[in-house]
């Protein structure tokens, strides 16, 4: 459970980071994958494309050697046809052995003339005669008996198409001969239509590969289909001599739709192939392109792959470390300054990370820092404002209290009770001497004590002695200070509301040191009253002040308001038994009131 | 680190340099001048792989020198090693040049006139007076010994004894005999089994070099390139004893090499004048065997003549590239001075050397029951060593063409001497 929430207070501190990083590394990862397949894609088409048309033009260009050699085939057979000679020495028979010499000899003359035609093709010329005369001009080509080859199905085969010049593919029978395409041509006497020798053109296979050896590469092939469906030469040793059915359909149909190329799938690999169709040999020329390893020569799809692989860890780590960088910074400030609260706006964020959380501190710092000078400014204002309110409440001394006591004093005079009114005028001096000077200022006990006795003797001078009130001062707290007129409103208080219902009394005013307090109690023994609540000021109804503007509300709030909150007024009342209101302040000597001062300020 | 580094760049400066210097060596000995440098590996051109080019073999395994070099052995056809020679060498460019080639003897002096730089001479590499003295002729020049012989063509008459004796003739009465004795024979071998004597291709005119060489004549005067046909007494009586063969109807016309071992094979001519390289086509045919024997070859009707003469042949040359005394060493040390390894020739592949001390070799004496019991190779090695020395000079193929045509006019009745003078007249023609 606490695993979990650890997670998931991980995950909520870095969601900026990890919603970021998320969309940079699956839009890198897109990018990338979408580039790439496409790359591929795009050169390959392109690749095939240029691939098809450049084989095109190759195998026209082997078509070309093809019918070249053809033509040089056509050329030595008419002159083979044609030549007195050698139709003389292939007919002749029962000839002297002189004359047999004379033959072998023009026949050679003629024949070596005539085979310069195919010499550089490196075929062989075979002329065979049907009185059992062969003339083979490279004998190493083809060891071959007259037996043997007046026998060979191919001379049958020949013979039974006497019109046409015929290709004929002759396997490798040992291991000493090679594989042949042979071009045949019976020799006919046209006037009879009788067959009088047999004209052979034999090729190496290795020869023939030559007219196209020089296009193919391993993944590029060239087969030589004929109408049997045989292969008769390829660039592919190992094809030589099989059967391919398949691939010569496929040739067929390319040649007779005139397609392009098309897509083949023989011999287990997938190819393109490509055909062309060489009539006067009846052989398809077929050329195979073996799609995937010409793309991998191409393109190295791996390579590409690992590139883009490469490309995406690097950005990714880049991203990682970037992002990681940006957002921990802004993560960081967050959480400072969700924490501010804690730390009453007081403390300043710290100025790191990258340029903009640092600005973004800096401003947040500036501000904080203004707001606490405001803050202040407020706090300093409203205690002015309040020093200022205190100051014009106790300099309002009320004109009915003057002019009551005066009126008191006239009646004196005119009672002719002259000692009593001077008395009188003299607490009256005293009193509004004392009241009118600085409230800030604070004065002895002794001094607020003597204000005290002035009032009350005011009070009972005109309203009689009926509330006595005694004072119990100790002598250790003569000297120490308190904020004058701090008592004057309970005494009024208890003057003008306590004695209501009774119309005689005692009010008892003590004043001692309580461990490092001054106590100040005022308690009388009159009507007392309900009180409600938390027995502080609140509860105390103010109607009207007689002497001054400072009421008993006041009192408190100013002594909260100069020595703070441990200090205050108490009341305690209850009803038919009197009220007692307990007043703590710290205890001060005289020197100390520049320091008071300073405490209020801050 | 940076030492390290400091380190691999001086090392890898020292190798640049020091394959630079070599390169300048190679170059210098390319060019033919007396630097040379040892290489690992020599490179040998032979064409038959049934028959030099397994000597060759034989001769890598034989080698008991102490250089320490591979030997390659390229095989190439005949045609092709002379046309690579010859574009290579008169280009001057030794790039692909083997070290060791074979060369027809008929060929050899054209390759050693045209490029008398091109070869390395053996004369000090090689004891002349060890090989067949017309081996030596036909591979030296100028006095230096250019080649070192392989194979002998000493060529000899293989004859059907049963032939013979069904006309009344013994293998003593064909043994050392003239052409003209031998058309005697062959008239009544013809007349009593029906058989022709020998077998003759009206282009291939090696009939008459045997007969020319018998009396030590060429088509060439000693110097290798003067065509030395009219008047040349010789080539006039080869001549006539071809054209009376040809009256005397005993010649069986062929035409090429299956028609030629076929009239043998088969029984149709009763004797085969020829080099000694055909015996293994005689016994082919497993049937007649006990029925042919081995004599010297006829000699012309003239005094001097002897019964030895040659067919083909064809020695080893050094050419002068770099490795050329490997190469030398190599040579000396098999067929230079080896007798086993030419007991071997014989044995495995058939090859009968011209190296006069391996005669003495067992192998050389062993008995050959198919000539009935005829110690075959001690024959032929004789005779080796009595073919009389010839320089086969530049031509003889070129010259032979123009001699084919000749004979086809001489056969129909034209007048020798003019025919000779008509061809004297071509070939000089052609040839200069």
């Amino acid at each position: 459970m606490k695993m979990k929430k650890k997670a998931f207070l991980i995950l909520r501190n870095n969601s900026l980071f990890i919603k970021m990083f998320l969309i940079m590394v699956i839009s890198i990862v897109a990018v990338s994958l979408l580039i790439t397949f496409s790359s591929i894609r795009m050169s390959s088409n392109l690749f095939m494309d240029t691939f098809s048309i450049s084989n095109t033009k190759a195998l026209e260009q082997i078509e070309t050697q093809f019918e070249d050699y053809s033509y040089a085939i056509v050329g030595a057979t008419h002159e083979v046809q044609n030549n007195g000679t050698i139709k003389r020495v292939l007919t002749q028979t029962n000839a002297s052995t002189l004359e047999t010499y004379r033959s072998y000899h023009d026949i050679s003359q003629q024949i070596e003339r005539i085979y310069r035609t195919v010499e550089s093709y490196d075929a062989n010329m075979i002329v065979l005669g049907n009185n059992e005369r062969l003339y083979n001009v490279n004998y190493s080509n083809w060891p071959v008996s007259w037996e043997v080859l007046r026998n060979h199905p191919i001379t049958e085969y020949t013979i039974n198409r006497p019109n046409t010049l015929l290709y004929q593919y002759l396997p490798s029978t040992s291991f000493t001969d090679e594989p042949m395409i042979v071009a045949t041509k019976a020799l006919m006497e046209r006037s009879t239509g009788e067959i009088y020798g047999v004209l052979y053109f034999p090729i190496r296979e290795a020869q023939l590969k030559q007219f196209y050896e020089g296009y193919t590469s391993v993944e590029n092939e060239v087969l030589l289909v004929d109408a049997t469906g045989k292969i008769v030469s390829s660039n592919k040793q190992d094809m030589i001599g099989e059967e391919a059915n398949d691939i010569l359909a496929m040739a067929k149909e390319v040649d007779e739709e005139q397609l392009e190329f098309k897509d083949a799938h023989v011999f287990d690999t997938d190819y393109l192939l490509m055909s062309q169709y060489l009539p006067t040999y009846n052989m398809y020329l077929v050329n195979l392109v073996n799609k995937d390893a010409v793309l991998d020569n191409l393109i190295n799809t791996k390579e590409i792959l690992l590139i883009s692989l490469g490309i995406v860890l690097l950005a990714v780590i880049v991203v990682f470390l970037i992002s990681r960088r940006m957002t921990n910074s802004i993560s960081r400030l967050v959480k400072q300054i969700s924490a501010m609260a804690k730390h009453d706006f007081n403390m300043p964020v710290a100025e790191t990370g990258g340029y903009e959380a640092k600005k973004i501190a800096n401003a947040f710092n500036s501000m904080l820092s203004e707001l606490q000078e405001y803050v202040n400014l407020v706090v300093l204002a409203q205690q002015k404002q309040r020093s200022a309110e205190l100051m014009a409440l106790q300099h309002q001394i009320n004109p009915h209290f003057l002019y009551n006591t005066l009126a008191s004093i006239k009646f004196m005079i005119q009672q002719g009770k002259k000692e009593k009114a001077t008395d009188m005028i003299h607490a009256l001096i005293s009193l509004l001497q004392n009241a009118l000077s600085n409230v800030d200022q604070t004065i002895t006990v002794e001094q607020e004590i003597t204000d005290l006795k002035n009032y009350v003797l005011i009070n009972q001078a005109r309203y009689g002695d009926g509330i006595k009130v005694n004072f119990f001062i100790s002598p250790d707290c003569l000297d120490r200070q308190l904020p004058k007129l701090i008592l004057q409103p309970f005494i009024e208080n208890a003057f003008f509301h306590a004695f209501n219902e009774k119309k005689e009394g005692f009010v008892q005013i003590l004043v001692s040191q309580k461990g490092d307090n001054l106590l100040c109690e005022i308690a009388d023994n009159g009507d007392g009253m309900e009180i409600k609540g938390d027995h502080t000021k609140e509860d105390i109804k103010e109607k009207r002040h007689l002497f001054s503007g400072i009421g008993i509300r006041n009192v408190h709030e100013r002594i909260q308001l100069l020595y703070g909150e441990e200090y205050g007024v108490e009341i305690t009342s209850k009803k038919g038994e009197g009220t007692k209101v307990k007043v703590e302040l710290p205890l001060q000597k005289t020197d100390v009131s520049t320091k008071s001062k300073e405490i209020t300020r801050t | 680190m940076k030492k390290f580094y400091l380190m691999l760049l001086l090392v890898v400066g020292m190798v640049v340099l020091a394959a630079c210097s070599s390169g300048d060596e190679e170059a210098s000995g390319g060019s033919g001048s007396e630097g040379s440098s040892d290489v690992d590996t020599i490179t040998a051109w032979a064409w038959d792989p049934a028959f030099n080019i397994a000597a060759l073999e034989h001769a890598k395994e034989a080698y008991n020198g102490d250089g320490e070099y591979e030997v390659n052995v390229i095989e190439n056809a005949q045609d092709d090693i002379i046309q690579k020679l010859n574009t290579g060498l008169s280009s001057g460019t030794t790039n692909g040049m083997p070290n060791i080639v074979l060369i027809e003897d008929y060929r050899a002096q054209s390759f050693l006139q045209a490029y008398p730089d091109a070869f390395h001479p053996l004369t000090d590499v090689i004891n002349s007076d060890d090989f067949a003295d017309y081996k030596i002729a036909t591979t030296s020049f100028e006095g230096e010994q250019y080649g070192l012989p392989f194979d002998s063509g000493v060529a000899a008459l293989y004859v059907r004894t049963d032939y013979l004796e069904e006309a009344g003739y013994t293998v003593e009465d064909v043994t050392n005999i003239t052409w003209q004795e031998y058309i005697e024979i062959g008239k009544d071998v013809k007349e009593t089994t029906g058989k022709n004597m020998l077998t003759l291709d009206p282009n291939d005119l090696a009939q008459v070099r045997m007969m020319i060489q018998t009396n030590g004549s060429w088509y060439v005067e000693e110097d290798g390139s003067t065509p030395n046909l009219a008047g040349n007494e010789t080539l006039e009586k080869a001549f006539e004893t071809y054209k009376e063969m040809m009256d005397a109807d005993i010649a069986k016309i062929v035409s090429d090499w299956s028609q030629f071992v076929g009239a043998f094979n088969s029984g149709d001519v009763a004797s085969v004048p020829t080099g000694n390289w055909i015996t293994p086509s005689v016994k082919q045919a497993a049937d007649q065997s006990g029925n042919w024997a081995v004599v010297p070859m006829p000699r012309l009707d003239m005094e001097g003549a002897v019964n030895a003469s040659n067919l083909g042949g064809s020695s080893w040359y050094v050419l002068n590239v770099d490795g050329k005394e490997q190469a030398a060493d190599f040579l000396l040390n098999t067929f230079g001075s080896n007798p086993d390894l030419y007991q071997t020739l014989v044995k495995e592949i058939g090859a009968l050397g011209t190296y006069s001390p391996a005669a003495e070799g067992d192998a050389y004496a062993v008995e050959d029951e198919f000539f009935g019991g005829q110690q075959l190779i001690t024959d032929l090695s004789t005779w080796t060593d009595e073919i009389p020395a010839v320089n086969y000079g530049l031509h003889t193929y070129a010259i032979e063409d123009i001699l084919v045509t000749g004979m086809q006019d001489y056969l129909n009745g034209a007048e020798l001497t003019t025919v000779l003078e008509n061809v004297q007249g071509q070939a000089e023609a052609q040839l200069k």
